[in-house]
């Protein structure tokens, strides 16, 4: 479809952009501007002062407690992404090519499984690793002795919640990326003689890297906010950064300090993004031009 | 030759195998609720001990459980209409239009899609709380609402972007054609031509917004939805009303999604097959 020129004088492109564009100005680029102000306030008596102060981040940048835990916050992260992709691409490739027949059943199983409510979802969960839930009955039907499985209210239930509300978006972007994969360059290099395997490995995973990439890089972004399985699912043991942040705002009511510690995690992402963007981006192209 | 049809049919089984595997994975979670929701016990613990439908009346009698539903649809109904009509729009200006500022229009109108939804309450919260000050208003169902505009106008507008994508533009030049001005060819042909597409991006904006608690949670005050209702009760103790309120909740949203994406992919697969052969 080719995109039809317009310029700022046509009411059409001004009612098309012009109110989405405005709620985003207003609630979400200057709400961002916004906190990174706010993060050189300071407070006294839980009252905001407005001035020009450095202290939030020379705390900040002074207390190894806040990197410990931001550090834990991107290793976690680091380990939800791994998880997520090796779930998730297998999946994707399934869906794309086997099970053509119940493709679309399929699929509106996981989007239900996406959508509904994550707090349900969560405390399902609790219902499943409890020590007398059904993970462990299942596991001592099967021989494996009484409470085989205790990682409820530890970092691997964090983990495993994590990783099941997150590991849909690498499979969506991994799905859309073989769909539109050529076929006819599949044919030609079983033509050419490759296996399968050999095909798997030299075609179609370096041609659905875009959805990899976009996928880790999501899941990612993502997991950094992580707030209700940690909180649910982890029990409190290992504080992720989103409890440093929800701290400062609700116990400590220390707003600047809130905000800080928000743009510090918003700057991780960024930088992911940004680092991955520019990866994909120089990666692509080139790829088109080589030689055989 | 036998190995290799061997190993095919390893690979096969393999990746049927990964699909069953995470459908189970997702569906451990839903199943445990609903099966908990006919317990007769107090206690949640498995097997389940026998079948009752008290803890369905347990949960209509708490006193906080309606006006929580009644937030809740208020909110989803409203940022429904909004973030479908503002995505909509966007999406056609995504797709269709070339004009100066597009990249930058593209980059802000997807970036909360890529933002964790617990920051973007805060930071949301944060100008609310400021702007609050000085206009003298205090968070609750409104900000709620424009925060979930915010964190589902992107959904929506990469689910309408699909079929905008596969518009046979050829069909509204013929309208014109035939002296339709251009409100006529909107009514007419570019909106029930993209209505699955919006449709099914209106029944994801309302699941996502009757879902969601992040933003909720920042932005709420002392305003209930449901989600938060079932995140202070299960800090305070877990009951079988939980897996109650899950089961009510799953059986209207899986009938949903299966209607808005059996619309869609229809219209797809009739798009595709009305599409002339290039």
């Amino acid at each position: 479809m080719k995109s039809q020129r317009k310029t700022w004088n046509d009411p059409v492109l001004v009612a098309a952009v012009m109110p989405l564009a405005l709620v985003m100005l207003v609630f979400f680029l200057i709400p961002l501007a916004m906190t990174v102000v706010l993060t050189f306030q300071t407070t006294q008596y839980y009252r905001l002062n407005w001035t020009w102060d450095l202290k939030i981040w020379t705390e900040i940048f002074s207390k190894p407690h806040y990197w410990t835990i931001m550090l834990r916050t991107v290793g976690m992260a680091l380990i939800c992404v791994a998880i997520s992709v090796v779930i998730a691409y297998p999946a994707a490739y399934a869906l794309t090519t086997r099970l053509k027949t119940y493709n679309t059943q399929i699929q509106i199983l996981i989007i239900f499984a996406f959508l509904t409510d994550a707090v349900l979802k969560t405390f399902g969960w609790i219902l499943v690793l409890d020590r007398n839930g059904v993970a462990n009955w299942l596991l001592s039907y099967l021989g494996f002795g009484p409470e085989a499985l205790d990682i409820l209210f530890t970092p691997t239930g964090t983990m495993i919640g994590m990783v099941y509300n997150l590991a849909v978006y690498p499979m969506f972007t991994i799905y859309l990326s073989l769909a539109r994969l050529d076929r006819d360059l599949i044919l030609a290099s079983y033509d050419a003689g490759a296996s399968r395997i050999r095909t798997f490995f030299e075609v179609t995973l370096p041609l659905s890297k875009p959805g990899l990439y976009s996928g880790a890089v999501l899941v990612f972004v993502l997991s950094l906010g992580a707030f209700l399985e940690p909180k649910v699912l982890g029990g409190g043991t290992s504080p992720l950064a989103s409890e440093l942040i929800r701290q400062s705002f609700e116990t400590r009511v220390n707003w600047p300090l809130g905000a800080a510690l928000t743009i510090v995690l918003i700057a991780i992402g960024a930088l992911t993004l940004a680092l991955a963007a520019g990866f994909v981006f120089r990666r692509t192209p080139s790829r088109r031009g080589e030689p055989a | 030759m036998m190995s290799q049809r061997v190993k095919n049919a390893f690979v096969d089984t393999a990746l049927v195998g990964t699909i069953v595997l995470l459908l189970i994975f997702f569906y451990a979670p839903i199943v445990t609720l609903v099966a908990f929701s006919f317990t007769s016990s107090r206690v949640l613990t498995f097997p389940i001990e026998g079948f009752s439908l008290e803890w369905y009346g347990e949960l209509i009698a708490k006193p906080d459980f309606f006006p929580a539903v009644i937030n809740s649809a208020i909110v989803a109904a409203v940022s429904t209409v909004i973030a479908t009509v503002l995505g909509t729009a966007g999406a056609i200006a995504w797709i269709r239009y070339y004009f100066r500022f597009r990249t930058l229009f593209r980059i802000v109108t997807f970036a909360p899609l890529l933002f964790p939804q617990l920051l973007l309450g805060v930071v949301m919260l944060l100008w609310f709380s400021v702007l609050g000050n000085w206009l003298n208003f205090s968070a609750g169902l409104a900000t709620v609402i424009i925060g979930h505009v915010v964190y589902i106008t992107p959904f929506a507008l990469v689910i309408v972007a699909v079929q905008v994508y596969g518009f046979d533009e050829t069909l509204e030049d013929a309208a014109r054609d035939a002296g339709a001005n251009r409100w006529e060819v909107f009514r007419e042909i570019t909106f029930p031509l993209l209505w699955p597409g919006i449709f099914s991006a209106g029944i994801f904006a309302f699941l996502l917004s009757w879902g969601n608690f992040y933003v909720s949670y920042s932005l709420s005050g002392t305003d209930r939805t449901l989600p938060i209702f079932v995140y202070s009760g299960i800090a305070v103790g877990s009951s079988p009303i939980y897996p109650a309120l899950a089961t009510l909740n799953f059986i209207p949203a899986l009938i949903l999604v299966g209607l808005a994406e059996f619309m869609r992919r229809r219209a797809l697969r009739r798009q595709n097959a009305a599409q002339p052969l290039s």
